[in-house]
């Protein structure tokens, strides 16, 4: 994702006018090599390799404790590897503190500094800068007015609401002009509607702004919102790395593929193998989907379907009686709680007339496309 | 010293660890162990060394006339040797009772006078009945204060309690003197109902009793048991109590099982401080004794240095206290389980 | 369950006259002695009245060694504050940040002096400073007295600190500020109320105290020691007089105190 890119209104302050060389802030590429993070005795990250790429909005997505705020707090400077290197547009980051970065980091509770003005807030790294009062306050309310809060650089952060706190958090790393914006979970303290609000507000931040936007979440809808690319991390690992619609359509792990988005999990065992597809015998009888793992036959393996490619008519391959249970109106779609051979089956389908006359028996069918077969004990990982 | 610097950085973490090793040392290790080590010492009493100077000159006059009277050299000569030999002497003990050489020994400690141990043991015994009974005496107050009133009756005893407290204690302990005097207060009422004849001195000699010291020692240091107390009942749930009662536990078992065991650290705190002060007060002792008595070991503290001089035995003195409070902080700890960071607080 | 009511309500009965008589017992002693500062009558009494007088006051304005110890107890009590806010500042800073084991042994080392009896720390500080030839005096009563003050500081201090968000010096530094500056910007700032508390706490510790300068305090006298020696001379309303302005200066500090922070002390 180049800055050119970029569309929509003018950023004052953030264009060429104020970059040191003309250059408009442009983002640098991050890179962990072999990177590992040690506590004692826990380790937090196992032996990593990750590629950011310049200006990419790339996100960080997985369960709490999963060890990517360690990775970010590293990236940042707060934590040190304790072995391998990160390496931030191609230089070595080693001895370097948070200070000396070309990072920014936007903390979970965005810190915000209570007895300092908005302004002097967003003003505050231009000040360690050593930028003179009048230039920095400037710069300041230009950034303000960048994220609409133009009149609001005498206030006190305590006054403000929980949106407007965000974006003062986000013009105040802006300011600095950094290679790299790290963002630690900031929309988690917001409520539903607002978070959405901001997920676009960001995107179109960093579509100008161009530079490269590293953002935490354990929240997939925000991840899969936002960003280019998506690593999914679990237990210090990562599991995969992918485009956010590669990851929903086509994880690589068992983690992956219930961690993102809903899954119908069956237990089987493998009975045929040929190219790239394997049929598992379950409860619900022989079922065919894709597989790319090192199963064999005769190995247990889990088939996972999502809820929306399952279809109530059919016959043939991969299709199985099952018994309507509940359902759950979810407004533009409908969830339906289904069950068949004591296995629990979600199905969800687009909301309709059609939906309201459903009969108790049903026949459930799906796509050998749209199963994925892994082996078990790759779920043990996750 | 790493982390530190990565907290505030090299110039910063060097100046604060300068200031706090700087404090550790100059104000609080090395004076103690300067104290612990005139403890440890003393000269020699001059006396004897006196006496023998005093023999020497004695032989050197008649060894002098001797000389005088003398005619064979060789004698002479033998004297003459002799003399030398005693002024050697005398000069090398005229130096040591200028500066006699230190002994290093717990004498200061053995030597104690069966008085003074007697004072000292009655000293810690006093201290220990001032904590007890401001315990007991505190305990009811305290729990007034944090649970049993409401609010704005709690702001109000509250500023009862701060307002004593914060007076000096040079003037709570003058205030019972003026109780307590020949012709204070009580001796005062007593005469007034014809009681006592005060313009004869027929009043009643409080102030020379030991129990006077006691009297006004409970009064100045009560409410150094209140304060902790209070601030560790005020953490507790009220409605612990009200389940408690609710479960058909009496009053008494509310309290042992429920607020006691609650207030533990702020007990030990209380405690600790009461002990702590009574014991080591010089102010209530020299101030209700007028300087006269040497009821409390303080005094016997204070008199070592400035009337006796005699710095080493006053250590001696200090540092055997020092142990006793250090001992009781222990015991205290032990007792009611609490670590020094529940102490201080 | 009428019973117990009525039970409780009679212990609560007794409960509130004990308190009641218990402040009594705080505040009588304390207001014959005010009271006798107003008898014009030469010996400190409430029982033989003479008569109003405000005369002691006068006598006490002319007390010219009263007013020296004054302004001793001022001077000390301000070299003090010079001495133990850095110092427990410093070490308040140190422990924040300190594991658990280290940080213990030093805490302990630091909280000592407060549960030292006051004599003893007079004690070593005057056979300490003798070492260098340096007397008892004011100075000797400055190091004395911080050596306790300094923990009462870092005390307050360390409480601040616990309800400081690490993060807001995290972000400061992300943002490019050197150490020093997210001191003097950040760290600073946030405990400049403390910085004030706790020199308040070292001028009215260091101006009470008696029983560490008494010893430390040599030749020279403060307010304090000059009173106890007073005392032991014998009764004078003068010091009633002193005693009245103690009593009305702490009542009116006690109130607003309490007034200002809406709630008790903590």
């Amino acid at each position: 994702m180049a800055p050119d890119d970029v569309e929509g209104r003018d950023m004052p302050g953030l264009g060429g006018e104020h970059g040191a060389d003309g250059d408009p802030m442009r983002g640098k590429d991050v890179r962990l090599d072999k990177v590992s993070i040690r506590f004692g005795e826990a380790t937090a990250v196992h032996p990593t390799d990750l590629s950011i790429h310049a200006g990419e909005f790339f996100s960080i997505l997985g369960p709490s404790g999963c060890g990517k705020t360690t990775i970010l707090r590293t990236i940042s400077g707060f934590i040190h590897p304790t072995e391998g290197r990160v390496l931030i547009g191609g230089e070595d980051m080693a001895g370097k503190e948070p200070n000396e970065r070309p990072t920014a980091l936007i903390f979970q509770n965005l810190a915000l500094f209570p007895l300092m003005s908005v302004a002097e807030n967003v003003a505050f790294g231009l000040e360690a800068r050593g930028i003179g009062k009048a230039e920095r306050l400037k710069r300041a309310q230009e950034l303000l007015e960048l994220v609409a809060l133009g009149g609001f650089g005498d206030k006190k952060p305590a006054d403000l609401s929980g949106g407007q706190r965000q974006r003062v958090a986000i013009a105040r790393a802006l300011a600095v002009e950094p290679s790299v914006l790290l963002l630690d979970e900031p929309l988690s303290a917001l409520d539903l509607k607002l978070r959405q609000h901001m997920r676009t507000e960001l995107r179109a931040i960093q579509r100008r702004v161009g530079i490269t936007f590293i953002y935490i979440t354990h929240d997939q809808g925000e991840a899969l919102a936002m960003s280019d690319r998506v690593a999914v991390m679990s237990r210090g690992r990562l599991e995969q790395v992918a485009e956010a619609d590669m990851l929903y359509a086509d994880p690589a792990t068992p983690f992956v593929a219930t961690f993102v988005g809903e899954q119908n999990v069956l237990r089987g065992r493998v009975a045929t193998l040929a190219g790239g597809e394997a049929g598992v015998d379950t409860p619900v009888g022989r079922l065919q989907g894709r597989t790319s793992g090192t199963l064999s036959v005769g190995d247990e393996a889990l088939v996972m379907v999502r809820p929306e490619r399952i279809a109530l008519a059919g016959t043939g391959e991969n299709s199985f009686p099952a018994r309507l249970v509940s359902r759950s109106l979810e407004g533009p779609s409908v969830n339906l709680d289904c069950a068949a051979a004591d296995q629990q089956f979600m199905v969800t389908l687009p909301n309709g007339p059609a939906i309201r006359e459903l009969p108790e028996e049903l026949s459930l069918s799906f796509g050998r496309q749209d199963a994925l077969v892994f082996p078990v004990g790759a779920l043990a990982n996750g | 010293m790493g982390s530190l610097a990565r907290a505030y950085g090299k110039p910063l973490a060097t100046l604060i660890a300068l200031i706090t090793v700087i404090w550790i040392l100059a104000l609080i290790l090395v004076p103690l162990g300067a104290m612990v080590q005139q403890s440890l010492w003393w000269r020699d009493a001059k006396g004897s060394v006196s006496l023998t100077i005093d023999r020497l000159y004695n032989d050197i006059a008649v060894l002098e006339l001797d000389q005088g009277n003398a005619t064979d050299p060789a004698k002479k000569a033998a004297i003459e040797a002799q003399l030398a030999a005693k002024q050697a002497e005398v000069t090398e003990l005229e130096a040591q009772e200028k500066n006699p050489p230190k002994t290093y020994g717990f004498a200061n400690f053995t030597r104690m006078s069966s008085l003074h141990f007697y004072i000292f043991v009655r000293t810690i015994i006093y201290a220990l009945m001032v904590t007890l009974l401001a315990l007991v005496v505190c305990y009811p107050v305290a729990y007034v204060v944090a649970l049993a009133s409401g609010p704005r009756k709690a702001v109000i005893l509250m500023v009862c309690l701060i307002v004593p407290y914060a007076i000096n204690e040079l003037l709570r302990v003058y205030a019972w003197l003026m109780i307590l005097d020949y012709r204070g207060v009580i001796n005062g009422i007593l005469g007034w109902l014809g009681i006592v004849d005060l313009d004869n001195r027929g009043w009643i000699p409080f102030l020379e009793n030991p129990s006077a010291v006691f009297l006004a020692m409970i009064y100045t240091y009560v409410l150094f048991m209140v304060f902790p107390m209070v601030n560790t009942l005020e953490t507790l749930d009220r409605n612990q109590i009200e389940a408690a009662r609710d479960l058909g536990a009496s009053t008494v078992r509310i309290h042992r099982r429920v607020i006691i065991p609650h207030a533990k650290p702020g007990i030990a705190v209380g405690c600790i401080m009461t002990f702590m002060l009574s014991a080591g007060s010089y102010s209530v002792p020299s101030i209700m004794t007028r300087g006269q008595g040497g009821d409390w070991f303080s005094q016997l503290v204070y008199r070592q240095f400035y009337e006796s001089n005699n710095w080493n035995m006053g250590s001696a003195y200090a540092v055997s206290l020092l142990v006793v409070c250090t001992i009781f902080i222990l015991i205290m700890m032990r007792l009611f389980g609490v670590g020094l960071r529940d102490i201080a607080k | 369950m009428s019973a117990s009511a009525a039970d409780s309500r009679s212990a609560q009965l007794v409960l509130n006259i004990y308190v009641g008589l218990f402040v009594l017992y705080l505040f009588l002693p304390l207001a014959v002695m005010s009271a006798a500062a107003f008898n014009s009558y030469d010996y400190p009494s409430v029982t033989q009245w003479r008569g109003f007088t405000l005369e002691w006051f006068v006598a006490l304005a002319h007390d010219q060694r009263l007013l020296q110890g004054l302004v001793n107890s001022v001077l000390v009590a301000l070299g003090v504050i010079v001495v133990s806010i850095p110092a427990g500042l410093s070490g308040a800073l140190i422990l924040t940040r300190l594991g658990q084991r280290s940080g213990t042994m030093l805490y302990s080392v630091l909280v000592s002096p407060v549960l030292t009896p006051g004599i003893i720390l007079g004690i070593s500080s005057l056979i300490f400073w003798r070492q260098f030839g340096v007397a008892g005096g004011l100075f000797v009563a400055v190091m004395a007295q911080s050596s306790f003050i300094a923990s009462y500081a870092m005390l307050l201090f360390l409480a601040r600190l616990q309800r400081q968000d690490r993060t807001l010096e995290e972000a400061a530094l992300d943002l490019g500020a050197s150490h020093t500056m997210v001191f003097r910007r950040i760290t600073l700032p946030f405990l400049a109320p403390t910085c004030f508390t706790a020199a308040v706490v070292a001028f009215l510790q260091s101006f009470e105290n008696y029983n560490t300068t008494v010893f430390a305090i040599g030749g020279e006298w403060t307010l304090v020691t000059e009173i106890a020696s007073r005392m032991r001379f014998g009764l004078s309303p003068v010091i009633n007089v002193v005693g009245v302005i103690f009593v009305v200066v702490t009542l009116l500090a006690a109130t607003s105190y309490v007034v200002l922070r809406g709630k008790p002390k903590r």
